[in-house]
This record gives structure tokens, C-alpha cells and sequence, in this order.
């Protein structure tokens, strides 16, 4: 009986023993359904959802073209969840052999064999997300979903992350006007300044978490789609533009210059259509190169020097209505305010020179001994008049950076005795590129000062969002006599002046040219030769007729010796000018008119096709011949300035015993085809076929008789 | 009445089978929920797992049928055969089988796989009850102990008993690295406590658990110094005899000497054993997305299921795949996920009510070869619920075992099925069968 007891007593400690651990996991199970329940149901949600915002596609920039300045292409990071449940092994070991080589083959970048020792490792593993590549463009991501496996669409483990990259597709052209915005710097250019334009609204897509820290769609659909942005078309004409930068860059790298910019604008809208900017890169000349760092047209604001005496110039003319005859004695070219002695770059040629002259000759002593005449007795004045040019005031521009002008006012701390002496001829004065070309743009447009614009309409699917109008500055900046002075120093600039090395033959041009000297960084004052940089510029408008564009040249710091506005900045206006004289159409107008010969050549005409040929040479038409079989071709206009020859299968309609239509052709023609068909012709009129007795597509037999009136 | 007693289902336990096709059917419906895709909406969908299930319960109640039909009298007669037959395919399958998902494990047989080591349980727990049986003396008894003839005799059966549970544990951990299928035998101790084994054994065993435990919290020299502490401290209870310095001293050492050993057997574990334990002992910093994610996210589907659960089919966590292994190590979170406490204690209660039913019809067996056997099968159903859960719950370490008639995988499925028939056979002919 003991042992029955002890064998009870057994039994019971297991029952006892099977109802704790069953009651130890019924509380656990409680405390975490019902103490920790909505800790774990916050996690649950936390874990595994999420709100991620998808990057609307970025607008692109266009020049006035419609070529793309800027655009967003996508770029994928490829993984694959090689372990996904659709994944069986009979497909894995079937096809993972092929998958391995063809990725092997369209990446180029593993052999075949590595591809599959890595998707197998995964598969073993339990890897769920293996990047097979990243940067992947959207054509290679076209290709792979072809793969075996990956074609099996969302089944197929195929895993794609999109990023969008910026490229530039004209590369270095216009690039920091063009700029760029990223997070974390400041904007650049045309990007930042329509960067919200540019962006659109990114949208959020509700994902959710799955083993292996990877993030699946819960819908079909985004939650909020993103909306893509706008498109820029800007005012930029990519090839005038790649002819600026080209012509720049040889300057500077021929004048071995530290930088430079140009600047092509219309004269009426304001509109940019090139600008260019280049730094010099490399420590020494072996490795010197030149690219787009830094906007100097926009944000750096130098001492004019020269190209300011217009400035100076025209304050006088406007205020006292000088003549440009007027006499300057300038001496032997050095005059002395103070303790500042002004020389001027060449020993004028007389003592005493016209008003015109000073300015042909760019002479610092002539400019500021009108000035000194006219203005030292009220230098506020000056000032005043030199602020109605809207000179002391930033222009405004959509791009950001722009720097501040400086014009100094003589109740300020830092006006001297000399100051309007030297302000008279481009010192002690900041001002951009931009800044100067404006002010000159407005004298070529007859005093009208228009705002610098590099955003032409913003379009979206196509169609236009905003259009950008030209914003006019002042009205009038000086007196329609004064502006008609000042062209007239300017074209004489060109003609008998420091610019005359610039020999435009085709149109005429004004500008002036300038010649500045900058103190090197860390010397006080404009230092002895040697110790000075220079800054060579020419600013102009072409043509001079009628002006439609204006262009400015700096080029800082040459090295190469030379450091004259018109021999170092003046070859670049010069390339540009020409450029934009030989591609744009306002040019042409005149010839065009003349020679509107081929509008007026009747529509259909009939011959042979060499006649046709030889005919088309001389008149200088440019022909397109498509005839394929026969003689005979029939012309048809495509537009004004080109012809299309296209056969017309006369003889062949006539083989079949088909009347074809005769419609324009020669009489000679008419005649030689239809009796050698065996038709009796009887003719009325002359000139060429406009009727025929026998319609086109009748059938007719030897010996028929047809009657064609000609005209 | 002679017909009857001849009929298939005479005698036979239906409460137990009634529990075990609700066992089997809830199983399958949560493995379709685990499983479940669009793509694939058909339960019947053989390409899926639920569909293969559909396949695996179907045999295995065929082959329950077969195993109702055949003689209960093969089962002690071929005890030791089929024993010797599965753990010879056991110590074969590492070289003949096909490698799957790093383990050796396995037979296969196209897109099926049959590992034998499952088979093993019932294999070893008809040869065991077979021993038991045959020697016709409790492992150890207690009234008999001061006889020291005796005291040989049992523990040399004892030493039987331990090598029939201790070889199939050997080749399956070393020849085939399956943790979870070899841990099972030591389950059966519980059988043997019930025969007649020493509570000593299980006390020691016990606190050797807690050593191994301690060791693992605890540095291994502050624990040696604690643990000779207490040894000198029991002198002031205990006879200072020399005999009793000299147990004492022995005890320490063995004591000291788990400590020591379970620190070189820790160094020594592969990586994720290691990190399982670290992070069932919240040690060390514990990275959610990484060895602490099974458990984890199980915690996490169970706990968001609330009281009535979210619904079936309604499961995020366990349908988008966040709880690895779901559909078989990790049922029971998606069962507690969209059944929410109403399903998990219906499981729970079910699995333990099978239990106790078996344990109770095994004390109703006149044979001892029936008990012993009927002992082993509650014993293994119990490890498998208690380990399977408590490791899902965080209870226990992860073990990769299923969770009886419930779990996704035909091997599983078809063993516990003839575990657990061959007993229900038994039990049928509880009045024929003697001994």
C-alpha cells in the first residue's frame, strides 16, 4: 500500500506540475494581451507603419528652345528579396543559374558566377533585401524586369528604390545661372530662385513593414500623389551660349586670367540669352582648366573703372546740355586733386580734345576735368544724377546672390576730396557686370531701363502656367538728346576709339571699353605696376542701327601681359556679336524680303526629273528628290525655301492603259508621252497642261483620240 | 457483443480523437491565415502550404486508421524494432538526404520532406515502455532502496533507460544539429519519474538548471564563492561527520563544477544560441530588429490581438510576414493575433486537456507497457506545448519546435498522429492486453 501511495503521490505532482506551467503561461499570456496590450498594439502600429513621402518629380529647365537646360532623371537602387515566399525552390534552382548570368551580362560589373554565389548565399541566409546595384538607370530597370524570376512582377522578389538626380545635359553651359538646389546649401541660380516651382508638392504613400526591414505599399494607390513640378523655359539660347562660353574660355586661357564672365541681352525684353561664367581651377598652368563656380556676372561687384566714364559722361550731357565738341584741355595726360595724381593710360595726342574724343580715347584726365568743371561745386548733384540711372540700387533679379552697388554720397563718412574725381572715371564705385549691362542696355534702348530676365514662361504638361513680362526699371533715365549723345560717343568707340581693334565689318557697334586696375588682396590702394591686377571689359550693343542686344565682357586679372579692355574683352563681344548676327532671323529680315522668289512658283508642275533637278541648282532652290521609278516627277512646295520632287508614275499608269493626269506638264512633255502611247493629241493654247479631254483613271486603247488646253 | 469487441472503433477513446481533428482542423485554418495571399486564395491550393497541410492531414488520419486496425500486440512485440530501424534512418539521414535550409535532417521526396528524427519519438517511447515494462521492476523504489543487490539492479536499468533516451538525443543533436528534436528525450524523465526514479534525480537535475541559469547571470567566481559559502554554512544544521564533510565537499565541487562548465559550454555555443539566451535572460543590449525579433514581433501580434482578437484573416503582423517561421514554430502568435485570448486559451486549454486525458487514461491501464507508454506520450505533448508557447510568450528560450497537430510540416503531424494512436490503440484493448 505504500507503494500505491507513493506512485498517487507521483501522479498528482505531475498533474500539479502540468497545471502550474499551464497556469504560468495563461499569465503571461494575460499580462501581455491585457497589461502590455496596448503598448504592443502602439508597437504593432509604430512598427509597422509608416508615412513615406515620395519625391515629386522635379521640372525642367529649358532654354528658349525648348533644348533641356536642366531635367530629373530617375536613377534605382536594384535589390532583391530572393527569399520572398513566391520564391520556391523549384523556381530558385531552375532559374537563379540564368538570372545570375544575365545580370552578369547587363551590369558587366560581377561575372555570372559571383551573381549566383551571392543570390545563393542570400537565399541560404534568409537575406531578404540584397542590393544587387545601385544607380541603375530606368532603361537597365526595363531590361531586369525581363529577368527570369524578377518578370514574375510583384511575385518576383524584385525590390526598387527611386532617386532622381539632377543632370545637366548641356554639361558646364550656363551651369551657375542654371545653379542648383540641395538641402543644406543655399539656393543657386535659376533652381533656387524657382525652386518651389520647381519641386512640386512630394505626395505620401502609407507603407508597411515586412520581415527584413523592408517597406511594402499598403495600397494600391499613393495616399496623397505628389504633383510633379513645373517646367522653366528660361530666356538662354543654348547656342549663343555655348558660343560665349567657348569664346570666353579661349580668352581667358589665352590672357591666362584668373576669371571672367559675358553677358548677351535683349536690348527690348531684357531677356538673358547667354551668360557665361568661368573660373580658372589648378594650382599651376600645367593644370589649369576653367568651369562654372561662381556667378561673378550677378554677385560680383567691382570698380567699373572705364565703362563708368558713360555714366559720368551722360550726367554732364544731361544736366548742362553739353556738346560733344566741346573742348577739354588735357594737358600731357596727368592732372593732381589733392594728393591724387590722374594719369591717363596713353599721352592724349593734343593737349586740347573734344568731349567725343575724351571718351573714344577713354582719357581719365579729360572725363575728370569735365566732371571736376561741371560738378565740384555740387557733388551731390552728380550723385543724384548718377542715382537717376537707377545706378546705387540692385536691379532685383529672380536669382538670388545678387551683390549691392555702391555709389557714394557726399554727405556719407567716406567721402573725400577726391572721390568725385575718381568716381568720375570708375573708382571708388562698385557694380556688377549685370549692374553695368543694364545701365547700357537702357541707353541702347532709347533710355529705357528694362530689368535683366533669365525666366521666360512657366508651362506645366505643356501647357503655360505664367508668362513672364518685361519689367521696366525707369521709364526714361535721360533725355532722348542725351541718349542720342551718348550712342553716338559709343558707335565712335568702335570706329576711331580704344575699341576700333574689334573690326566688325557686317553691322555696326557702340561700346565702350574699360580697363580697370585692382588692388592685388592684401594691398592697400591700387599699388605700383606689378603689384596692381587689372580687369579688362567691354560693354556694347550691336547693331548700332537698331539695337537688339547688348553685350558685356570682363575678364579679371590677365597675366599675359596685355590687360586692355579692347584687346582682351573685345574679341569675345566680338564672337558672340557675330554669332548672334549670323543665326538670328531679325538680322535677315531685309534679304529675305528680296528674294521671296519661290512663293510665287505655281504649285504642281510636271517634268523630268533631271530638268527639274538642273533647274532647282540655278534658281539656288534646295531640292529633295523622291522620285523612284520613271522620268517624270511632279514638284510639290514643302514651304518657301524648299522643294520636294515626287514621282508621279505617268508612264507607268500609261503602260497599264490608264490615263494619268497631265496636270502642269510641258507641252513638249504631254506630247512625247501620249503619242508614244499611241494617242492622237490635238492641242489648244500654250504654256503647260490644265485640261484634258479624257479624264484621269478613264482606261483608254491605241489610236484614241484626247484634246489638252494648256495655259 | 463479440462483434463489437472485433469493430475498428471498440473501445476506443473518442473524447481523444474528437480533441485531436479540432486540434488538426484549427491548425489548418490558422496556417492558411499565416500563409494567406491574394494570389492564392484557395485553401485547396496544393502549390501552398495550406493545400500541402490539407495533404498531410488527410494521410495522417489514414495512416491513424491503419494504426487502429493493426493488432496492438505488434507495437510491444516490434517496440524495439522500430526503435532500432528509425534511429539507424536517424544516424543515415545526414549522408543520404538532401541538405534544406542548412539542415541535414531530411528526406525528400519532391516538394515533400520527411524528417526522421520526428519519427523518433514514438519510436523511443515504445522502447522504453517496452524495457520498463519487461523488467517488471520500477526504475528505483523507494521501500526496496536499503537493499544494496537491488540498489545495483536499478541502477544498471536505470542506466538502460537513460542510453534508450540518450542515443536518439546524441544523433540528433550531433549528427544532424536539431536542438529542438533532440531536447524532447529528456523530456521523458518525467516517465521515469512516474516509474519509480529517485525524486534525487529530478531535485538534481533541477538544481542544476538553476545553476546553469545562475552561471549565466551570475560571475562565475562569485558564484563558485557563494556556492562554497552555503556548503560551509550547512554544517551548522547537519552532523559534522567526516562522511558528511566529505558529500558536502563533493556536492560543492560538482556544484562548482556546472558552474565552470556551463561557462565553457556558453563560450562555445554558436552565435545565435547564444543570443537567444542573452536575450531570453534580457542581457547585453537586446537589438529589437535583429535577435530579439522573433520574439519580439510575437509579443508584438499577440499583444495587439486583444481580447476577441482582430478577425480572421485580419492579422498584419502575421500575414505581411513579420513573424518569421509563422506558420509552424510561430502558430500560436497568429492564432493569438486574430483569435486575440478567446483563441489562445481555447488552444492552450485544449492541448492540456488532451494531455490530462491522456495521463488519466494511461492510469487506467491494467499492462504497465500501456501506462509507461501512455506517461511518454503525455510527457512529449507536454514539452512540445509548454516549450513551443512558452518560447512564442518569452518564457523560454527559442527552441525550434512545433506545436503539436497544430503547427504547418507533415513529419511533425504524421509522428504526433501515431504517438498518439498507437496509445489510443492501447487503450482500446486496455482490457485484452495484461501486461
Amino acid at each position: 500500500m505504500e507503494n500505491k501511495k507513493d506512485i498517487l503521490s507521483r501522479t498528482y505532482l505531475v498533474y500539479i506540475f502540468l497545471c502550474v506551467f499551464a497556469l504560468a503561461i495563461l499569465y503571461k499570456i494575460c499580462i501581455i494581451q491585457f497589461k502590455e496590450g496596448d503598448e504592443w498594439k502602439a508597437k504593432a502600429e509604430a512598427f509597422n507603419t509608416k508615412v513615406f513621402e515620395i519625391e515629386a518629380v522635379r521640372g525642367n529647365i529649358f532654354d528658349v528652345n525648348m533644348n533641356l537646360l536642366a531635367t530629373s532623371l530617375p536613377y534605382y537602387e536594384v535589390a532583391v528579396d530572393i527569399n520572398a515566399p513566391s520564391i520556391d525552390k523549384k523556381l530558385f534552382d531552375g532559374k537563379i543559374d540564368s538570372l545570375g548570368f544575365m545580370l552578369s551580362e547587363l551590369f558587366k560589373d560581377k561575372t555570372s558566377k559571383q551573381y549566383n554565389k551571392i543570390l545563393r548565399k542570400a537565399r541560404k541566409s534568409g537575406d531578404r533585401y540584397v542590393v544587387l546595384k545601385r544607380n541603375v538607370s530606368y532603361k537597365d530597370l526595363l531590361v531586369l524586369k525581363t529577368f527570369p524570376i524578377f518578370k514574375r512582377g510583384k511575385r518576383g522578389g524584385l525590390v526598387t528604390l527611386q532617386t532622381n538626380k539632377r543632370e545637366l545635359p548641356f554639361q558646364m553651359l550656363a551651369a551657375r545661372t542654371i545653379g542648383m538646389s540641395r538641402p543644406g546649401i543655399k539656393p543657386v541660380g535659376l533652381e533656387g530662385a524657382f525652386d518651389t516651382t520647381l519641386m512640386g508638392v512630394s505626395g505620401q504613400r502609407l507603407m508597411q513593414k515586412i520581415a527584413g526591414d523592408v517597406w511594402r505599399p499598403i495600397n494600391d494607390e499613393n495616399e496623397v500623389e505628389p504633383k510633379d513640378g513645373s517646367d522653366l523655359i528660361t530666356t538662354i539660347d543654348i547656342n549663343i551660349q555655348d558660343v560665349a562660353e567657348n569664346a570666353l574660355e579661349k580668352t581667358l586661357i589665352k590672357n591666362n586670367a584668373s576669371h571672367g564672365c559675358a553677358i548677351l541681352m535683349e536690348v527690348k525684353t531684357g531677356a538673358i540669352k547667354a551668360i557665361a561664367n568661368l573660373t580658372r581651377n589648378g594650382k599651376d598652368s600645367s593644370s589649369y582648366s576653367y568651369s562654372e563656380n561662381l556667378n561673378y556676372a550677378v554677385l560680383n561687384a567691382t570698380e567699373p573703372g572705364s565703362t563708368f566714364k558713360l555714366a559720368s559722361l551722360m550726367a554732364v550731357i544731361d544736366e548742362y546740355n553739353v556738346s560733344l565738341d566741346e573742348k577739354v584741355p588735357v594737358g600731357n595726360g596727368e592732372v593732381t586733386y589733392y594728393n591724387k595724381t590722374i594719369k591717363d593710360a596713353h599721352a592724349p595726342a593734343e593737349p586740347v580734345l573734344t568731349l567725343q574724343r575724351v571718351f573714344e580715347t577713354s582719357s581719365n584726365v579729360g572725363v575728370a576735368k569735365t566732371i571736376m568743371k561741371y560738378f565740384s561745386k555740387d557733388p551731390q548733384k552728380y550723385v543724384d544724377k548718377i542715382n537717376s540711372f537707377h545706378l546705387n540700387q540692385k536691379l532685383g533679379l529672380s536669382i538670388p546672390g545678387e551683390a549691392s552697388p555702391l555709389i557714394k554720397n557726399t554727405k556719407g563718412p567716406d567721402w573725400s576730396g577726391v572721390t568725385l574725381a575718381q568716381m568720375s572715371y570708375g573708382y571708388e564705385t562698385l557694380l556688377t557686370p549685370l549692374q553695368i549691362l543694364a545701365f547700357y542696355n537702357a541707353v541702347a534702348n532709347d533710355g529705357r531701363m528694362v530689368k535683366p530676365r533669365f525666366e521666360k514662361e512657366i508651362i506645366k504638361n505643356g501647357k503655360s502656367v505664367k508668362t513672364f513680362t518685361t519689367e521696366v526699371l525707369v521709364e526714361q533715365i535721360a533725355k532722348k538728346e542725351t541718349i542720342k549723345k551718348a550712342k553716338i560717343m559709343m558707335e565712335g568707340v568702335v570706329l576711331n576709339g580704344s575699341g576700333k581693334g574689334l573690326n566688325i565689318t557686317a553691322f555696326k557697334v557702340g561700346g565702350k571699353t574699360g580697363t580697370a586696375q585692382i588692388a592685388k588682396a592684401g594691398k592697400k590702394g591700387y599699388g605700383v605696376a606689378g603689384d596692381r591686377n587689372y580687369q579688362a571689359s567691354f560693354v556694347g550693343y550691336f547693331p548700332a542701327d537698331k539695337p537688339l542686344y547688348t553685350c558685356i565682357v570682363v575678364i579679371y586679372n590677365p597675366s599675359k601681359g596685355a590687360y586692355y579692355g579692347g584687346l582682351i574683352a573685345g574679341p569675345v563681344f566680338k564672337e558672340i556679336a557675330e554669332k548672334v548676327y549670323s543665326s538670328s532671323l531679325d538680322f535677315m529680315e531685309p534679304i529675305n524680303n528680296k528674294q521671296n522668289l519661290l512663293t510665287k512658283a505655281p504649285a504642281s508642275i510636271k517634268s523630268k526629273n533631271d530638268e527639274m533637278l538642273i533647274a532647282s541648282n540655278a534658281l539656288q532652290l534646295p531640292v529633295k528628290s523622291n522620285a523612284t521609278e520613271g522620268n517624270y516627277v511632279s514638284r510639290n512646295t514643302i514651304d518657301s525655301t524648299s522643294v520636294a520632287l515626287v514621282s508621279n508614275n505617268l508612264e507607268s499608269q500609261l503602260k497599264k492603259g490608264i490615263v494619268p493626269n497631265l496636270n502642269g506638264l510641258s507641252a513638249k512633255d504631254a506630247l512625247f508621252l501620249l503619242e508614244n502611247s499611241g494617242f492622237h493629241v490635238k492641242l489648244y493654247g500654250m504654256g503647260s497642261v490644265r485640261k484634258q479631254s479624257i479624264e484621269a483613271g478613264q482606261k483608254f486603247n491605241r489610236g484614241d483620240k484626247i484634246t489638252l488646253i494648256l495655259s | 457483443m463479440r462483434k463489437d469487441e472485433n469493430s475498428l472503433f471498440y473501445g476506443i477513446d473518442k473524447i481523444t480523437i474528437l480533441i485531436y481533428l479540432l486540434l488538426v482542423l484549427m491548425g489548418w485554418l490558422n496556417i492558411y491565415a499565416a500563409v494567406y495571399n491574394e494570389d492564392h486564395q484557395n485553401i485547396f491550393d496544393t502549390t501552398q502550404k495550406y493545400g500541402k497541410q490539407l495533404i498531410w492531414i488527410a494521410s495522417a488520419i489514414f495512416i491513424a486508421v491503419i494504426i487502429l486496425i493493426i493488432d496492438a500486440g505488434v507495437y510491444t512485440v516490434f517496440a524495439y524494432f522500430f526503435y532500432g530501424f528509425i534511429l539507424m534512418a536517424c544516424i543515415a539521414v545526414p549522408y543520404l538526404g538532401r541538405e534544406v535550409k542548412g539542415s541535414r535532417s531530411w528526406f525528400r521526396f519532391g516538394d515533400f520532406g520527411i524528417q526522421p528524427a520526428e519519427f523518433m519519438k514514438f519510436a523511443t517511447n515504445l522502447a522504453l515502455a517496452k524495457f520498463l515494462s519487461n523488467v517488471n521492476i520500477e526504475v528505483e523504489n523507494s521501500s526496496r532502496r536499503n537493499r544494496l543487490s537491488d540498489l545495483l539492479k536499478n541502477y544498471k536499468n536505470t542506466f538502460i533507460a537513460v542510453l534508450i533516451l540518450g542515443m536518439p538525443l546524441i544523433v540528433i543533436k550531433l549528427l544532424q544539429d536539431e536542438t529542438g528534436l533532440a531536447i524532447v528525450f529528456v523530456a521523458f524523465i518525467v516517465t521515469l519519474y512516474r516509474e519509480g526514479l529517485s525524486i534525487n534525480f529530478l531535485i538534481f537535475g533541477l538544481l542544476s538548471a538553476l545553476l546553469f541559469v545562475l552561471s549565466l547571470i551570475i560571475d562565475s567566481r562569485t558564484l563558485i564563492l557563494i556556492i562554497f559559502i552555503i556548503s560551509s554554512l550547512s554544517f551548522l544544521v547537519i552532523k559534522r561527520s567526516l562522511k558528511n564533510v566529505i558529500i558536502v565537499a563533493i556536492i560543492a565541487l560538482a556544484a562548482s563544477g556546472i558552474v565552470l562548465g556551463t561557462n565553457y559550454v556558453y563560450q562555445h555555443l554558436e552565435a545565435h544560441q547564444k543570443t537567444r539566451i542573452d536575450v531570453l535572460l534580457g542581457r547585453g543590449t537586446v537589438d529589437l530588429k535583429k535577435e530579439g525579433y522573433n520574439v519580439n514581433q510575437a509579443k508584438i501580434a499577440i499583444g495587439s490581438g486583444g481580447f476577441f482578437g482582430k478577425g480572421y484573416l485580419q492579422g498584419t503582423q502575421t500575414k505581411y510576414d513579420f513573424v518569421p517561421e509563422q506558420d509552424t514554430d510561430f502558430i500560436f502568435c497568429t492564432v493569438g493575433e486574430e483569435w486575440g485570448f478567446l483563441g489562445t486559451s481555447v488552444v492552450i486549454i485544449l492541448e492540456l486537456f488532451l494531455i490530462i486525458r491522456v495521463i488519466f487514461m494511461s492510469e487506467r491501464q491494467r499492462s504497465s507497457f500501456s501506462r509507461i507508454y501512455g506517461y511518454g506520450v503525455a510527457t512529449v505533448l507536454f514539452f512540445h506545448v509548454a516549450v513551443n508557447i512558452g518560447m512564442t510568450i518569452g518564457l523560454m528560450p527559442v527552441i525550434g519546435i512545433p506545436l503539436p497537430f497544430f503547427s504547418y510540416g507533415g513529419s511533425s503531424l504524421w509522428s504526433f498522429t501515431i504517438l498518439l494512436f498507437i496509445f489510443i490503440k492501447l487503450d482500446a484493448k486496455r482490457l485484452v492486453i495484461l501486461r
